[in-house]
C-alpha cells in the first residue's frame, strides 16, 4: 500500500529487522543550517506506545514526517512497516467527501461502507457516518481521523499532537479513547505532544527531543489505568519536565 | 482553512432553509429589474421618450410575440443557442485539458501556461478580421470567437484552483497511500471544483458577449442577425426583442450555474455559498 510512497524520496526506508521501527544514525539539516536531526536511534518495539516530547523546533515533527514518508532520508537509516498510519493536529478530512468516504478513501472492496460504519461507531461517530466534515466539531473531526487511520489496520500509527487544537473537555475524552483503542488493536504508537501528562497517562515511554538529539528516554512502568495523583506519576512528571527544562520551585 | 471554519460550520443545515433563502434571495433579485420596466413603460406612454428611439416595453412585448408566431425568433434563436453551446461546450474542453496539462505537471505549465497568457492579453474581438479571412462568413469563425473568448476563463480559474489545492491534504493523500490517479480523482479535482465553476460562469457571460459580436458581422441568422436587420429597418422594437433575449438568455445561464454550484458543492457549509463569485 505504502508502495508510492515509499519509491517516492524515501528509498532508504525499508523493513526493520527487530522492533517495528528502527531509525539509526539520522540526521536531517535543512540548506546548511544545524541538523534538525542529529545522528538520532530509536527502536520502538512492536505494540510499544511512545510519547515524544520536545520544544518547538526541537525536530520532533522532522522526525515524525520522516517516519510517515513525507520526508526523504539522506544520512542514517530508516526502517518501518508497510502499514503505517498517520493521525495530523488537524485532521485533514477531505470537504467533499462524507465522512465515511473519508475513512475508507483509497480503500478498494465491496464493503467499504460497512467497514467504515464499524470504525466510526469504534470510535464514537456513528451518528455522523454521512455527515459532511465541515460540520463535525474538532473533536468529532479527530476521531473520524482517527478511524480513518485505524481501519487501515496500521502496525505502527502515529500520532502528531492529535489532541492539540481540542479544549480541555474534548482533550480527556479522546485520551481515553485513544488509550482504548490501542489496547484493542495492539499497534505501536508513536504520539508526538507537548502534554508531560498526557504523555504519561498513555504512553510506555516518554523520549524527550532537545536540538535533534535523544536527551532522555524513560520507560513509564506504571499501572493502567493511570491517575494523575500517584506518587509514582508525580515523580516521572518531575524528571520530564526537568528533561524539557520547566523546574518546579 | 478547515480550522477557521469549524466553529460555524458545526451550526446543523438542512435543505429546506437553503431553499428558502434561495427563494427570497432570487426575489430579490428581479425586484428593482421589474421597477425599471414600469418607468421605462411610464416614459413611453407619457411621451416623455419618443417611440422612434426607443420602443415602449408593451410594444416590445407584442412585437416579440408576433416574432414568435411567425417562428422567427424560435429559430434565431435556437441558431444563436447552437452557437454558443458549441463554442462553450469546445471552450470547455479546451480550457479544462489545458488547466489540467499545466496544474498537473510543471513541464505542462511550462509549454502550456506562457503561450495561453500572451494570447489572454489580446482582445478576443480583436481576432474577427482575421477569423472571418480564416473561416469565411459561416457558422465556424462564430463558433471558434465564442469558444475563444469562454476557453480564458476556464483556463485561469481552473488552473489556480488546481495549483491552490491545500499542499497538507495532499501530504495527507500521501501517507495514505493514494496512487497519482487516485489523488487527482479524490483530492485534486473536487478541490478545484469550485474555482471551476467560477470559471465556468465568467465563461458563459463571455461567450453571449462574443455571440453578440460574432453575430452582427456577416451573419444570415441568429438573434444577432435579426437585430441588425431591424436596424435598417428602424424597427427599434424588434431591436430591444433581441436585446431582451440577450438580456434573458445571460440571467438563465448565469442562474443554470448557480444551480450547478448548489448541487456539485453541497459540502460547502451555506455561509460560505457563493463566495468567490
Amino acid at each position: 500500500m505504502n508502495a508510492a510512497v515509499m519509491t517516492n524520496g524515501t528509498r532508504d526506508v525499508s523493513s526493520p529487522k527487530n522492533g517495528v521501527v528502527a531509525i539509526n544514525g539520522l540526521t536531517r539539516r535543512f540548506g546548511r543550517g544545524p541538523a534538525v536531526l542529529d545522528r538520532l536511534d530509536l527502536t520502538i518495539a512492536p505494540g510499544e506506545f511512545v510519547a515524544l516530547l520536545g520544544h518547538s523546533g526541537s525536530g520532533k515533527s522532522t522526525l515524525l514526517r520522516t517516519l510517515a514518508g513525507l520526508d526523504p532520508v539522506h544520512e542514517g537509516t530508516v526502517a518501518r512497516p508497510d502499514s503505517v498510519s498517520v493521525v495530523f493536529q488537524d485532521g485533514r478530512l477531505l470537504p467533499w467527501k462524507r465522512v465515511w468516504e473519508n475513512v475508507v478513501l483509497g480503500q478498494a472492496g465491496a464493503d467499504r461502507r460497512r467497514r467504515a460504519i464499524a470504525m466510526l461507531e469504534e470510535v464514537g461517530l456513528g451518528h455522523r457516518v454521512d455527515a459532511w466534515p465541515l460540520t463535525l466539531s474538532g473533536g468529532e473531526t479527530q476521531r473520524a481521523a482517527l478511524a480513518r487511520a485505524l481501519v487501515r489496520r496500521p502496525v505502527f500509527l502515529m500520532l502528531d499532537e492529535p489532541f492539540a487544537a481540542l479544549d480541555a473537555l474534548a482533550r480527556l475524552k479522546m485520551q481515553r479513547l485513544v488509550a482504548r483503542l490501542w489496547a484493542r488493536h495492539g499497534c505501536a504508537v508513536l504520539l508526538v505532544t507537548h502534554d508531560v501528562d498526557e504523555a504519561l497517562m498513555l504512553a510506555d515511554r516518554a523520549i524527550v527531543l532537545d536540538r535533534g538529539r535523544i536527551r532522555t528516554d524513560i520507560t513509564i512502568a506504571l499501572e493502567r489505568p493511570r491517575h494523575h495523583a500517584d506518587p509514582g506519576f508525580i515523580h516521572l512528571r518531575g524528571v520530564l519536565l526537568d528533561a524539557l527544562g520547566v523546574h518546579d520551585d | 482553512m478547515p480550522a477557521n471554519v469549524i466553529p460555524f460550520a458545526s451550526v446543523p443545515w438542512h435543505g429546506r432553509t437553503v431553499l428558502r433563502h434561495v427563494d427570497a434571495h432570487a426575489l430579490l433579485r428581479y425586484v428593482s429589474p421589474v421597477i425599471l420596466v414600469l418607468m421605462w413603460q411610464g416614459a413611453c406612454s407619457t411621451g416623455m421618450v419618443s417611440t422612434r428611439q426607443v420602443a415602449s416595453p408593451v410594444q416590445v412585448i407584442m412585437t416579440g410575440w408576433g416574432l414568435l408566431r411567425d417562428g422567427t425568433l424560435g429559430a434565431n434563436l435556437g441558431v444563436s443557442l447552437a452557437r454558443a453551446a458549441t463554442g462553450l461546450a469546445i471552450a470547455v474542453v479546451l480550457g479544462v485539458g489545458f488547466a489540467l496539462i499545466s496544474g498537473l505537471s510543471r513541464l505542462g505549465e511550462d509549454i502550456v501556461d506562457a503561450p495561453l497568457q500572451i494570447l489572454r492579453t489580446l482582445p478576443a474581438l480583436a481576432m474577427v478580421p482575421l477569423f472571418i479571412l480564416w473561416f469565411g462568413i459561416g457558422e465556424i469563425p462564430k463558433i471558434a470567437l465564442v469558444a475563444l473568448g469562454a476557453t480564458f476563463p476556464i483556463y485561469l480559474n481552473l488552473h489556480k484552483g488546481i495549483r491552490s489545492i491545500d499542499p497538507r491534504l495532499l501530504e495527507m493523500a500521501r501517507t495514505l497511500g493514494l496512487s497519482r490517479m487516485q489523488t487527482i480523482r479524490d483530492v485534486i479535482l473536487p478541490g478545484a471544483l469550485p474555482d471551476l465553476l467560477v470559471g465556468l460562469r465568467f465563461a458563459v457571460g463571455m461567450s453571449w458577449l462574443m455571440l453578440v459580436v460574432a453575430e452582427q458581422v456577416n451573419a444570415e441568422s441568429g438573434i444577432g442577425h435579426m437585430m441588425m436587420e431591424a436596424q435598417d429597418f428602424l424597427r427599434t422594437d424588434i431591436i430591444m426583442v433581441g436585446l431582451v433575449i440577450y438580456g434573458l438568455l445571460g440571467l438563465v445561464s448565469d442562474q443554470v450555474v448557480r444551480l450547478m454550484e448548489r448541487v456539485f458543492l453541497s459540502w460547502r457549509p451555506v455561509h460560505q455559498r457563493g463566495q468567490g463569485a
